[in-house]
This record gives C-alpha cells, sequence and structure tokens, in this order.
C-alpha cells in the first residue's frame, strides 16, 4: 500500500499537465460553439449592455432615486428626465438603473448560493446512496408540497423590504428543484471508474464530493446557475409586486411594477421602462444558457452541427 | 389500481397533514395579530390586546402548543379552520374563493398542458424548419417573462380595444358582474371577466410542456419502434401519434405535476391585477392582516392542488405506459 502511495503522485504530474491543457483548448471549442449561437451571443450583448447601464448608469443620472421634482409630476420621457418622472415626481431613469442593479445583485447572489447547497446536497445523496440520499430525497420532495411562495411572503414581509435579507429568505426557500436537478446528474455519474477508484483509494466522501463529483457536472452546473438568475428575477418580482419583497426607500424592478398598474393608461412609461427592462434581462440571461448548454453538452445535437 | 390508488392517497394526506401544521407554526413566529392594534389611538394596552385576541385562539396568553391542539382539533374535528383576528370565519371565505381559483386555475392549466404539448409535437416534427423556430422563440418569450408583466400588458391592450371599441368587451376587473340575469348573459359576462387573466397563465405556462415535448419526441422520432412503423406502411403522421407520441407524453405528464405550485403562484399574481377574489388574493389579505388561521388555509388550499396535480400526472402515467402495472 505504501509502495502505491509513494508512485501516485509521480505518476499522477504528467496527468495533471494533460487536463491543463486539454481544457485550454476545450475552452476554445466551448467558445467557438458559442459564438455559433447567434441567439446566444444577441443574449450576451444585451446583457453585458444591461450590466454596464446597472454600474455606469446610476452615475450619471441627475436625480437620486429618492428626490422629487415638484415641478415635473407624471412627466412623459424627455431632456431634463430621460425615461419621464411617476406620478409624485420621481426620476424613472434614477429608479430603472437603480432597480436594475438591485435586482441583477439579489438574482446572481441567490442563484449562487442555491447553486452552492444544492450542488453539495444533490452530489452528496448521489454519492452516499443508501439511507442518506433517501433522506434528503425525502426531505426535497416533501419541501417541494410546501407552500413555498406563501412561506417566502411570510418571512420576507417580516424583513421589512431589506434586500440582504431576501437574499436569504430567497435562497432558503428555492434551493430544493435545483437539488434535484443536480442529483440527477450526479447520478449519472457516480458509477463512473474515476469515483470507484477514489473511492477505494479511501478518499473521504466529502472530498470526492467536491472534487471529483462536482467537477465533472462543473458544465451543467453554469447552465443551472444562469437558469437560477431568471428564476430569481421571477421569485424578486413576484414577492416585491405584492409588497413583500423590496419596500421603498429601496427599488427593484418588482417594486416599480407596482405603480405601473394603477397608471397604465395615464402614465404607461412608469410601466413600460421597468417591464421593458426586466423582460431583457430574464430573456437575455436565459438566451445565454441556452447557447451554453448547447456549446458544454457533450451530447447537444446543436453541438454536433456547430 | 385501487390498492395503489388508496397509498398514493394516504401518503399524500401524510405530507399535506405535515405541510399544514408546519405552516401554522411558521406563521405564528411571522404574523402577530396584536400589531393590527398597535397604531389604535386610543392607544390599547399590551395586555387588553391578548385579551380581546383570546375568543379567536390567537392571544398570546395560552402557550403555542395549546392553540396548535385546540385549532387542529377544530380542524379535523368540526372542519372549522378557525377565525380571522377579527372573528371572521375563514370556512366562509375559502368556501367562495376556491370556487374563484379553481375556475381560473383549472381551465387556464389544461389549455396551457394542450396548447402546449401540440405545439411540441408540431415543432419537433417540423425540426428547423421556419414553424419549428417561431415556436422556439416564442417559447423563450412565455417561458421568461414575467406574469406580472404580461398582465399588465394583457391590460393595457385590453384598455385600448374597448376605448376603440366604444363599449367594454374586456373586463379587467372582478370575477364576474353584479345583476347579470339568465344563464346566456352570465355566461357571455363570465367569459369576458374570465378570458383576459387565463390568457396570462397560458401565456407563462404552455412553453415548459412545449420544450419538453418537443426534446422527447425528437428523441422517439428516431427510435427503431417508429422506423418499423413507418416500415410497415404507416404515414409519418400516424407512427408519430400512435408510437412516438405515447412514449414520450410520459415524461411531460410526471413535469405537469411539478408545474402546479408555479401556476399557483402565477394565478396568484393574476387575482390581484385582475382583482379576483380568489385564494391567491386572500394569500396577499392574511398576510397584511395577520390572519394565522386564513394564511393556514391557503397553504392547506396549494398543497391540495400540488396533490390532484401529482395523483392526476400518476394516473395518467399509469394509462399511458404498459410497462407500470401498479399490482
Amino acid at each position: 500500500m505504501s509502495d502505491v502511495l509513494s508512485m501516485m503522485p509521480a505518476a499522477a504530474t504528467p496527468k495533471i499537465a494533460g487536463p491543463g491543457r486539454r481544457s485550454h483548448s476545450r475552452m476554445r471549442l466551448y467558445a467557438r460553439r458559442f459564438r455559433r449561437n447567434k441567439p446566444a451571443v444577441v443574449g450576451v450583448a444585451i446583457f453585458v449592455l444591461l450590466v454596464l447601464v446597472a454600474v455606469i448608469g446610476p452615475r450619471i443620472a441627475r436625480y437620486s432615486i429618492s428626490e422629487i421634482d415638484f415641478l415635473a409630476l407624471a412627466q412623459p420621457p424627455g431632456g431634463t428626465h430621460w425615461f419621464g418622472t411617476n406620478q409624485t415626481g420621481l426620476d424613472l431613469y434614477a429608479m430603472t438603473v437603480h432597480g436594475l442593479g438591485r435586482s441583477m445583485i439579489i438574482a446572481v447572489a441567490v442563484s449562487l448560493l442555491t447553486l452552492l447547497i444544492a450542488s453539495f446536497l444533490g452530489a452528496l445523496a448521489a454519492y452516499m446512496g443508501g439511507w442518506v440520499e433517501k433522506i434528503i430525497l425525502g426531505v426535497i420532495n416533501f419541501i417541494l408540497v410546501m407552500p413555498l411562495f406563501l412561506l417566502e411572503a411570510l418571512v420576507a414581509q417580516k424583513t421589512g423590504g431589506n434586500w440582504l435579507w431576501l437574499i436569504v429568505v430567497l435562497t432558503a426557500f428555492g434551493w430544493m428543484v435545483m437539488a434535484r436537478v443536480i442529483w440527477q446528474l450526479s447520478t449519472s455519474i457516480r458509477e463512473r471508474e474515476y469515483i470507484a477508484a477514489a473511492r477505494y483509494m479511501g478518499v473521504r466522501g466529502v472530498v470526492v464530493v467536491f472534487r471529483h463529483m462536482i467537477p465533472n457536472i462543473g458544465s451543467l452546473l453554469v447552465v443551472q446557475f444562469t437558469l437560477g438568475i431568471v428564476s430569481t428575477v421571477m421569485s424578486e418580482t413576484a414577492l416585491s409586486f405584492l409588497g413583500f419583497g423590496i419596500k421603498i426607500p429601496d427599488v427593484s424592478l418588482g417594486s416599480m411594477l407596482i405603480d405601473g398598474q394603477s397608471v397604465l393608461t395615464t402614465t404607461p412609461w412608469a410601466f413600460f421602462f421597468p417591464a421593458g427592462t426586466m423582460t431583457l434581462l430574464t430573456i437575455s440571461v436565459a438566451l445565454m444558457a441556452d447557447g451554453l448548454r448547447d456549446a458544454l453538452d457533450p451530447n447537444s445535437a446543436a453541438g454536433g452541427r456547430a | 389500481m385501487i390498492k395503489y390508488l388508496l397509498r398514493q392517497l394516504l401518503a399524500w394526506f401524510i405530507r399535506i397533514f405535515l405541510a399544514i401544521n408546519i405552516t401554522y407554526f411558521v406563521a405564528n413566529i411571522f404574523l402577530d395579530p396584536s400589531a393590527n392594534y398597535v397604531e389604535r389611538r386610543p392607544p390599547i394596552s399590551p395586555e387588553r390586546i391578548q385579551q380581546m385576541l383570546e375568543p379567536y385562539n390567537l392571544s398570546h396568553n395560552e402557550p403555542l402548543l395549546h392553540r396548535w391542539w385546540d385549532w387542529l382539533t377544530g380542524v379535523v374535528t368540526r372542519w372549522d379552520w378557525g377565525l380571522s383576528p377579527i372573528g371572521g370565519s375563514v370556512n366562509e371565505q375559502i368556501a367562495f374563493r376556491v370556487g374563484v381559483s379553481a375556475q381560473l386555475m383549472l381551465g387556464a392549466t389544461i389549455i396551457a398542458f394542450i396548447i402546449g404539448v401540440a405545439l411540441g409535437v408540431y415543432s419537433a416534427s417540423r425540426q428547423y424548419k421556419l414553424g419549428d423556430r417561431v415556436v422556439q422563440v416564442a417559447s423563450i418569450i412565455g417561458l421568461n417573462t414575467s406574469i406580472v408583466v404580461v398582465a399588465l400588458v394583457v391590460v393595457f391592450i385590453a384598455i385600448q380595444a374597448n376605448r376603440s371599441l366604444g363599449w367594454t368587451l374586456f373586463f379587467v376587473t372582478g370575477s364576474g358582474s353584479i345583476g347579470v340575469e339568465g344563464f346566456g348573459p352570465m355566461l357571455v359576462d363570465k367569459l369576458q371577466h374570465l378570458v383576459l387573466p387565463s390568457i396570462c397563465l397560458i401565456f407563462i405556462s404552455w412553453a415548459s410542456y412545449t420544450m419538453l415535448q418537443r426534446s422527447l419526441l425528437l428523441d422517439n422520432i428516431s427510435a427503431d419502434y417508429v422506423r418499423t412503423a413507418r416500415a410497415k406502411g404507416l404515414p409519418q403522421a400516424v407512427a408519430i401519434r400512435r408510437h412516438a407520441l405515447r412514449t414520450s407524453m410520459i415524461p411531460v405528464m410526471v413535469s405537469f405535476a411539478f408545474s402546479i405550485p408555479g401556476i399557483f403562484t402565477g394565478a396568484m399574481l393574476s387575482e390581484n391585477i385582475f382583482a379576483w377574489n380568489g385564494m391567491g388574493r386572500y394569500m396577499v389579505t392574511t398576510i397584511y392582516g395577520n390572519d394565522i388561521h386564513g394564511a393556514v388555509a391557503v397553504a392547506a388550499f396549494s398543497s391540495l392542488m400540488v396533490a390532484i396535480g401529482a395523483v392526476l400526472s400518476d394516473l395518467a402515467v399509469v394509462w399511458l405506459d404498459p410497462r407500470v402495472r401498479v399490482n
């Protein structure tokens, strides 16, 4: 046994360089496949533009999100107020770019945290099998029966519109579906030789999960991450629209839609700017996810055509 | 078959029971009925508030476990879902709201499923042709647009349509008008109210079935048994319908059960936008009114919907899949 162990590093060294080189050319292959997917490229372009708007937009805004212009109530878009103002005289451009940033931060943070929890639990269940798998899956399936939206609303309304708490709430109630998907993906690789090899070498379960299983479904995790962004924007919108999520004085794209309803016929721009921005955001991310899936999936039909 | 069904129903019953009770405790942590009285002028002392809440089984004078037991025995023995913090009966509220929500959810869910599967079959049998591309683009838009945005755009268009017509073709608020008599006029009135929220729900939910149906059918169209069917002389359409579709429908049926919670959330938002007094609107009312018992009743309804969806999709799988023999 000690013989084998002392041999291992020497034998492993050249192999470490191997995957490194290969992954470099693999990256280029992925990039090429992705670039051939026109909708995905459009998605990236829109998304990058939206990120720039969210970062630079607030700096060039002439008004802050809480600054009321009493001389310009319900103004249509124009020179001083680029997106117009709402009925209380707030500048819609400032609110939209701020809300975009807020919605983006929440979406990315929740999706990332969800991914961490889900990939850990999903891969652990798949790796351990037996009663651990049964318990984890049983808990996930049970939580999915729970009235999750009601619970989210219950907890979120208590946090008083703080966006950091909203991240916690959306993560706590949002990781189950992704965990199931990752469990499904992981069960397909748990019978592979390299997992068995690691197991027989006495590598601890947690290490196998993190070092061998999760990296091997990494490409699929990237896709899950992008899809998570879309679903978080949707949940955040739903909560904020009903008044349980982001609240005044803070602004998100979802909370801006509250006004939209009552003023649809009088000042439609108060609805169409935030709604349009949000739809651009979700659709561009979805197009990216689609492109990533086709580019990263070795069995993808479109990958073969590219 | 009956035995299998009974076992499934029992399992769902236990899950729902647990879900409702957990919600009861969560609601007790996050909703505080005494907060309704805080802003009162003249101010009421905290002791007095708790005293006032006592007849509704909401007072902190009694330990939480006691209140829970009283509430649970009420539900189990008398089907009494408790009282709101102002003394209204929860049963009365849900009695008419369940019907209102069901009108909206049932129709829209079934139509969305049929449209979704039909478009999935259509686009799979025309892979990479124009029709397929159009369906693909439409389903990306449908899947990734918030129902709030969809509903408000629909309201905007309906108002413009009403204005240009000069009379009210679509009602954008409420589930029915008051004072409409006779079967014909009532049906027309119902449809005028129902059509907009249903369009919104269908818009956000058809696409997931289409995506799944398309990719599964594409896997099956090239399968050996479909080629055999074609070689026997069956036309492509019949081979797809009788052989490929049957197999590929099964996972779509399974996904149907998992789509129910999303539809419930969607229905809830559209009820709020179109001012339907259904369970979704009730949920918002109960949370704002710190109505613990009402919120738990909403939770029970949503869990029940999930269970019904799951059992139905189970039955459909048994019916579709000859390999599943439940005895």
